[in-house]
Parts: structure tokens; sequence; C-alpha cells
């Protein structure tokens, strides 16, 4: 193999690594779902309690983005360095 | 006839500005085409490397003059409130009665939450939530991340062609018209390109730091709140004690209720410094990654799609800044509830 070809070879095996770390995000796309559903049906069945609802979920949203921010990072420290 | 006092009103610019504005961009993207910015992680520096006596190598990078600018904008806006209330009007006119009605929901989240400390940690919590709105903000204004200087070209920078639109005097203004390629034989003649500002929140410099000084404040507010004994949450060896307690019930279960604890705080003092690495890297994943996709888009297709993208921005740079400052804030509140007993 020329050294050409393994360069190559590296900068192709790059980005489908950075393409496997982003499949991660699945996991909190889903959570983010399911806090929605339950923020929703909290103030559905008490809308007196909104305020205190929403505050609470835009945090646990914040949360479960946060692996989903982590895992942006690791891609783009693949991408944009070494 | 109008009975009311006539109020008034403000005229918006008419439709053929805006069309007029958007021929003028499609034109220029026409004449000289968008070039991929360069993306990087670290800040580029402005001026070359001094060795200072005490931080030793420093050279200002243009994340702190973006940072510098942030500050200058909340000096500004701090004394023209302090201006606009001296008076002592319940009414206030002018910037205070806008940030009025910005604060007053802020407050009356933080007494929610803090019950008694609320005055303690609400400059806290105010001040995270305008500093890094401010500076999250800061990616929308144009001029940030496109007006800059060039310098010779380093090794392995990217160099552009260059092209000089006009010069006044000494003054020259040049635009990047294309990306040398990076095997061209003449490549070192080109000039590499540093942009003056850059958006505060991409430097993982302000970020850390602002969540090292987050957390540092939660420690200490706990010693406020609670005295030395807050860091027995950490060192839990109240099972311990218990092992040799007079009382038979007491002893029976001891050791594992002890191992428990001194686990359980011990995973405590962990999650401390993870949440060190969690508000750093939150805040700057989102505001990195929306400012490469706004690179990205604009450098596709020049005309119209980046403003979709600008106001997805908007929207996420309020909401980082609210979340940097409410995490802040439960974490504080959290911090001065004494350590439970069984």
């Amino acid at each position: 193999m020329t050294p050409e070809t393994a360069a190559n070879l590296v900068i192709g095996l790059k980005y489908i690594a950075v393409g496997l770390v982003m499949l991660s995000v699945i996991g909190p796309g889903l959570a983010i779902g399911r806090l929605a559903a339950a923020g929703l049906e909290g103030i559905s069945r008490n809308p007196d309690a909104a305020g205190q609802i929403q505050i609470s979920m835009i945090l646990a949203i914040a949360f479960a983005e946060a692996i989903a921010i982590y895992a942006l990072v690791v891609a783009m420290l693949l991408l944009f360095v070494g | 006839m109008e009975t009311t006092a006539p109020t008034k009103t403000k005229k918006t610019p008419p439709m053929w500005v805006l069309l007029v504005i958007i021929g003028l961009n499609i034109l220029a993207s026409m004449a000289i085409g968008p070039v991929m910015p360069h993306v990087q992680v670290a800040p580029e520096a402005l001026t070359p490397t001094v060795n200072l006596p005490v931080l030793g190598e420093f050279a200002l990078t243009n994340t702190m003059v973006a940072i510098l600018i942030a500050d200058l904008i909340l000096f500004w806006m701090a004394f023209r409130v302090n201006r606009d209330l001296k008076d002592g009007d319940l009414h206030p006119k002018g910037l205070a009665g806008v940030l009025e009605a910005v604060i007053e929901p802020l407050y009356g989240l933080t007494e929610q939450t803090a019950h008694k400390w609320a005055d303690w940690i609400f400059p806290w919590f105010a001040s995270l939530v305008f500093m890094v709105l401010i500076a999250n903000w800061m990616e929308l204004i144009p001029g940030v991340d496109s007006i800059g200087f060039f310098h010779e070209a380093h090794h392995g920078a990217p160099v552009y062609e260059t092209r000089q639109l006009f010069s006044i005097g000494n003054f020259e203004l040049t635009t990047i018209t294309a990306e040398v390629e990076a095997g061209d034989a003449h490549a070192e003649s080109y000039p590499g390109f540093v942009p003056f500002v850059r958006v505060a929140s991409t430097d993982l410099n302000f970020t850390l730091g602002l969540a090292i000084t987050a957390v540092i404040a939660v420690q200490v507010l706990g010693v406020k709140a609670s005295g030395g004994s807050y860091f027995k949450k950490f060192f839990n060896f109240d099972g311990v004690k218990e092992m040799f307690s007079k009382k038979e019930d007491k002893r029976q279960f001891a050791p594992l209720f002890a191992f428990t604890d001194i686990f359980v705080g011990l995973l405590e003092l962990i999650s401390e410094f993870a949440r060190i690495i969690s508000f750093g890297f939150r805040l700057f994943g989102n505001i990195f990654a929306g400012s490469v996709l706004l690179f990205v888009m604009g450098s596709l297709i020049p005309v119209l799609v980046d403003s979709v993208f600008m106001m997805l921005e908007i929207f996420v740079g309020l909401i980082q800044a609210v979340v940097f400052g409410m995490l802040t804030l439960v974490f504080m509140s959290m911090a001065t509830v004494s350590h439970d007993e069984h």
C-alpha cells in the first residue's frame, strides 16, 4: 500500500467514524420526545401548574440535550482537529 | 374622530427596500462567489505572543475582543439603567422599563426555587444569563467572523486568493475570492485570514471558565449556608459512627449503610467535577455547532437561507443562556438545603 493510499484510507475512515459517532444522538432524541410528552400531559391534567411544569421540562430537556452535544463535540474534534 | 390621544406609530421601511437589498445580495454573490470559512476549535490570535511575568505566554485572541465588547455592552446597560432609575419613578421609562420586564420573571423564578437565599443567588443567576446571552447573540451581527485581516501563510493554515475592492489612501478593502488548493505550488505567496471578532462562546476558555466560576460559587454558597459541615455531603462518615452505637438495633445493618454512605458521598464529589465539564461543553457545543452551521449554509447558498438559520440561532442562544443560569440556580439552591439525616 502506497503512502498516498494509506493517507486517503485514513481520511475515509475518519468520515466513517464521524458518522458512527453521530448515530448515538438517537438516545437524546427519544429522551427529549418522552420528556415533552410527559410535560404536555402534566400541563393538560393540571393547567394551573403549567409554569412550574414548563420550567422543570426545559431543565430536563437541557440535561438530555447536553448528552447529544457531547457526541457532537467528539464528531467536531474528529473532523476539525487531527 | 379619535377620542384617544394620538400614539406615536413607528413607520416600517417599505417592502421595496427589502427587495433591493436581496437583489444587491444576489448581485454580490454572483460577482464574487462565497468561500467556505476555515473552522477551527482553537481561537485565532490577533497579536504576536508576548511573555507576561505571571500569566506566561499571552496573545490577544479574537474571542477576547468579543468578551470585551460584551463587557462594554453590559456596562453601558448598567449605567443607563442607573440613570433612568435616578428620579425614583415607579414606572421607569427607557432601558430600565424594558429590563424590568425581563428581570421580574427571573427574580420570581429565583424566589420560587430558593426561598431564603434568593437575594444572594439572584445576582449570579441574572449576570450569567445576561453575559451568556450577549455573548451568544453576537454571532448574529454581520461583521463578526467575517471582517478581519490577512497575514502571512502559516504552515497548514488555508490560504486564499484575494481581490482588492477599493482603497482610500492607506486603507484598502480586500475580499476573498477563492480558496487555494492545498497542493498548489505557489501556496506560500497567498495570505491567510483571521477575523477580528469571533463569538465568545465558541472559545472553550470562556465556557469552561464560566463553568468553573459557577461551580466554585455553588460550593461557597454551601459553606455559607451550612458552615463547615457542608463537606459532610461528600465525605459521609455518619454510618461509620453508627457502627459503634450502643443501641443493638442501630448496630445491626450499620456496616452496609456506612459503606453506601461513603460511596454515595464520593459519587457526589465526582459529579461536582462532571458538572464543570457538562456546563462548559453544553454551551460550547451548541454555539460552536450553530456558528459552523451558519458558515456552511452561508457559503453553500448565499441568498436567504442563512436568515432561516439565524432565526434558529436566536432561539438556541437564548435557550442556552437561560439554561446555564437556571442550572446554576438549581445547583445553588440544592447546596443551601442542609444534609438530610436518615
